[in-house]
């Protein structure tokens, strides 16, 4: 990559904002912060960044934390990607962040070089899944235990080959590993896992949203 | 999630001024009764009937009685906590005397000897007196049965914020002291902060589910132990769930074996994933190195033979380590599920 990454992060702790601050190297570059909804809208608009690393709970706004971030930098021209950074592993937290338009969800353990990268790979446009993230992306489109639900629309369901992606990116490989382990190139893994958070997004399958807040299992 | 009420936990005192207009109010229509009763004489006006005064008394008996429950019961909207039985102190006086005037009208009634047929008199006092008790206590009974349903809710509600207290306690407070007392221990401080966290996180946005039910709770539970004792972190992601048996018991078990063995030999991001099928409970633990060769395991070495593999196999199930130098390990266990269920009586 020729020039740094600009980013603007947003954190409602201080300390969590100097620690994301801290832990980016190489490529990336800090051009402003936020530390509710009206002043991450305001930083954002303010620095037009290529990416932001967005807490998923935020004080101000409508309540609704990052979706209130996400709803109104997504509806301007040109808007940058998100990455959600959280310590929730609610799926309902997780799925809702992702389906209101962020491209990537990793939890707040990750480290300083895991993050760079998901930062430069979100900038590039790619989606970023952490392990816990494709578990639930498994778990919503009923990998599992029995849910065989017939479905028609291509957006409800995950290739077999998607579904393989997932699984091994929720045992924690890395795309590349993923790219060995299933012999394609770790481009064509990049596509898999584009593919899965646009379905993602975009599915209308019994809410996901709601499958995720009243995940029950019998 | 509901946040916590953000009011003071006792409420604040309110004094209300004693309202003492009611014995005048009650001279007063006395007063204008006795005027009317002797202008109707002076200037001989009809008498009025017989019950005409009886009623009067009633209604205003049951106007003293009822009107403090009303002040009451909008004074309970405010602080529903309060107990104060059915009436304030500076209630007692007026209900005293609405009830007696309630009362004596009442006994008038049972008295009044309007016609001379028994039977007649037998049928219609009971009634009216069961009606005229009904209306004087009737308000009495309903705000009863309010009071008990606020005290409830109270009663869950002061239960829970207890329980979180308790929580909080238990786990932040007793961490936090723990803390400061290891400040200059970075390894340990690490460790119950970790704990702590993951202790919180489960709290706030999990099921609270017990082991036995859920095998994503056990497996949970395992790990943690493993990431206690060995100081590392492990990202557990579990798909699908059900009840913990006793081959999911021996999975999750070897998989805690497995986890150790990581957290021992292996270098982060270590990393478990768990996924239960129809007919399978897989468990993939995965370290990042350095690996070693699972095919020169020296026959004495027990953990990978005889607590993951043998352990897995005679639930039906295997285990497989794959790992080379240098790279990756990752230890896949396998159990079934239905048809092992089927054979087991329970």
């Amino acid at each position: 990559m020729s020039d740094r990454v600009r980013v603007v992060v947003v954190d409602d702790h201080d300390v969590i904002r100097v620690g994301v601050k801290q832990s980016l190297g190489e490529g990336v570059e800090v051009v402003g912060e936020g530390r509710d909804v009206e002043s991450a809208i305001q930083a954002i608009a303010d620095a037009r960044p290529a990416v932001v690393i967005l807490d998923v709970h935020l004080p101000g706004g409508m309540g609704g934390g990052a979706l209130d971030v996400l709803d109104v930098c997504l509806k301007k021209p040109d808007p940058p990607r998100f990455l959600a950074l959280s310590v929730s592993d609610a799926a309902e937290d997780v799925v809702a962040v992702v389906r209101a338009g962020a491209r990537g969800y990793v939890t707040k353990s990750i480290s300083g070089p895991e993050l760079t990268d998901a930062v430069k790979r979100v900038a590039l446009g790619d989606a970023v899944f952490s392990p816990r993230l494709a578990g639930f992306v498994l778990d919503a489109f009923g990998a599992a235990a029995g849910d065989v639900a017939v479905v028609d629309e291509d957006l409800d369901k995950l290739t077999a080959r998607e579904q393989e992606v997932m699984r091994l990116i929720a045992r924690g490989y890395s795309y590349r590993e993923v790219g060995e382990k299933l012999f394609i190139s770790i481009k064509t893994v990049e596509t898999h896992v584009s593919a899965v958070l646009r379905k993602l997004q975009l599915s209308s399958r019994h809410e996901l949203a709601h499958w995720a807040a009243q995940r029950r299992i019998v | 999630m509901t946040s916590p009420a953000n009011e003071r936990l006792a409420r604040p005192l309110r004094r209300r001024a004693p309202n003492a207009a009611w014995p005048r109010a009650l001279v007063g229509a006395a007063m204008l009764m006795a005027a009317f009763a002797t202008a109707s004489a002076r200037f001989g006006w009809p008498r009025p009937a017989a019950w005409v005064v009886p009623l009067v008394a009633y209604v205003v008996g049951l106007a003293l009685v009822w009107s403090p429950l009303d002040l009451a019961s909008v004074e309970d909207a405010r602080r529903p906590e309060v107990v104060i039985g059915l009436f304030a102190r500076d209630h007692w006086a007026r209900v005293v005397v609405g009830i007696g005037l309630a009362f004596s009208a009442m006994w008038w009634f049972a008295t009044w000897h309007y016609t001379d047929q028994p039977v007649v008199r037998l049928l219609m006092v009971p009634p009216a007196l069961i009606a005229a008790l009904a209306l004087l206590f009737g308000p009495w009974l309903v705000r009863l049965a309010r009071q008990v349903r606020v005290e409830r809710s109270e009663r869950i509600r002061e239960f829970e914020r207890a329980e979180i207290a308790a929580h909080l306690h238990d786990s932040v407070l007793q961490t936090l002291t723990l803390i400061r007392k290891n400040s200059g221990d970075p390894a340990t401080v690490a460790k119950l902060a970790r704990a702590q966290e993951r202790d919180l996180r489960t709290y706030l946005y999990q099921d609270r589910r017990t082991a036995a039910e859920s095998v994503a709770t056990a497996l949970a539970a395992a790990i943690s132990a493993v990431e206690d004792a060995h100081a590392v972190a492990i990202e557990v992601v579990s798909v699908g769930d059900a009840p913990t048996d006793k081959h999911l018991r021996a999975a999750v078990a070897a998989a805690k074996e497995a986890a150790t063995n990581a957290a021992k030999h292996g270098v982060a991001p270590i990393s478990v994933y768990a996924e239960v099928s129809d007919d399978h409970y897989q468990v993939f633990v995965r370290d990042s190195g350095p690996g070693f060769n699972p095919k020169r395991i020296p026959a004495d070495r027990l953990g990978i033979r005889e607590s993951i593999m043998g352990r897995v196999e005679r639930h039906g199930g295997f285990a497989a380590v794959a790992s080379k130098r240098g790279q990756s390990t990752e230890v896949t266990i396998s159990v079934p599920r239905r048809a092992e269920n089927g054979k087991v009586a329970r």
